[in-house]
């Protein structure tokens, strides 16, 4: 879903935000108590913007909404959408909400972190058995 | 959101002694507000009389407590909500007459947040106090102390006897209502796995002494869950 949306600063609309485009629940996320959550829910909306699950323009529900329905610190979240700001995924317009980014490149360089990420780690996986990337994937492809 | 962190509750070397019978020896810790902290321990560890001491119920013997910026008393009583362990709310009037009585004696009483956290718990005016459940009886105390404009909450096992649904509800009450940045929970459970996310700080108490106190965050950085963590310090 694309929407445009100009910022509105008139009294009244401010005071009256628009409800959100959707509602996080707990079971769009996958958490281990045992890492800091902020960074579990940053990679995880991250991926969710990455793979287009949340499109661009998406209006997300607030802090105040998520922390709620989640069940979570609300400074969790806080730091959470800013982390996912200054990764240039999510735009907040005051008074309006928070939204996914419509700036492709901003989604175009999150998926190249993505797959820049998982070959390191495919790498790392390689090299622990001697082998090169390369030879990795062919010797994955290699039939029985 | 404003996080404002000014410490709402802070113990120094405080020690409660009953006759003979040491309940609380040095117990010193801090919070600030906006956050959730967590006050873990096995039962007869001493949490409920250290939050009988913050609310100004009781006086330590030793140790200095400041709540809200002074020693507690009938004034911070006034300016702070407690959810006591076993209070009973009066079985003979309906949950509307309660709120309605409890509006007049609380001079903070917030009606829109009455009508907010009525809606939002589920909570049924209608229904005589008498033949609620445990879970129902539970939402209207936590409404009680979430329709006045107070800074700190301190809540006595909240969910004992509360059905999931309920606890969820209670949570989701919790987590919104700190996200303004300006109100400090203080919660006794024992239902850790389900509000480890929740919480900022914990307390963990046992022997009513302090066996440690720690900022969850901090913790997980470290790779440990709240769970693990009172595992280590409690098994």
């Amino acid at each position: 879903m694309v929407r445009s949306h100009t910022l509105r600063t008139q009294k009244g609309l401010v005071n009256d935000p628009m409800p959100p485009d959707m509602i996080w629940r707990i079971d769009d996320f996958l958490i281990d108590p045992s890492r800091p959550l902020y960074e579990q829910f940053v990679e995880q909306i991250r991926a969710m913007i990455a793979k287009g699950k949340l499109a661009p323009g998406t209006r997300l529900p607030s802090v105040r909404e998520t922390a709620s329905s989640l069940r979570v610190n609300p400074t969790t979240i806080m730091k959470t959408y800013q982390e996912l700001e200054r990764l240039s995924l999510l735009v907040t317009y005051r008074g309006q909400g928070t939204f996914v980014t419509n700036e492709q490149s901003a989604i175009t360089r999150s998926r190249r972190e993505l797959a820049r990420s998982a070959v390191a780690r495919l790498e790392e996986l390689a090299q622990s058995i001697g082998l090169t990337l390369a030879q990795f994937i062919a010797l994955a492809k290699e039939e029985d | 959101m404003m996080v404002d962190r000014t410490i709402t509750i802070q113990c120094t070397g405080v020690e409660m002694t009953f006759k003979k019978k040491q309940a609380l020896r040095n117990v010193t810790f801090s919070t600030n507000s906006g956050s959730i902290v967590g006050l873990l321990g096995p039962n007869g560890a001493g949490k409920s009389t250290l939050m009988r001491i913050l609310t100004g119920i009781l006086e330590p013997t030793g140790g200095l407590v400041e709540v809200l910026g002074r020693k507690p008393d009938v004034e911070t009583l006034a300016q702070l909500s407690f959810l006591p362990d076993r209070g009973q709310l009066p079985n003979w009037l309906t949950a509307d007459q309660w709120l309605g009585y409890a509006s007049g004696i609380y001079p903070d009483w917030d009606i829109t947040l009455e009508r907010e956290w009525v809606r939002k718990l589920e909570v049924d005016r209608s229904m005589s106090i008498g033949t609620m459940s445990r879970g129902q009886e539970a939402r209207l105390q936590l409404l009680t102390c979430l329709s006045r404009r107070t800074k700190l909450v301190i809540l006595d096992e909240p969910f004992t006897g509360v059905d999931l649904l309920s606890r969820e509800r209670i949570s989701s009450a919790i987590a919104e209502e700190t996200a303004g940045g300006d109100r400090t929970f203080l919660i006794a459970t024992h239902d850790i796995r389900e509000m480890e996310s929740m919480f900022d700080r914990i307390i963990l108490i046992g022997d009513g002494t302090i066996k440690g106190v720690y900022d969850t965050e901090a913790l997980r950085d470290e790779g440990h869950s709240v769970e693990s963590c009172y595992r280590e310090v409690f098994a």
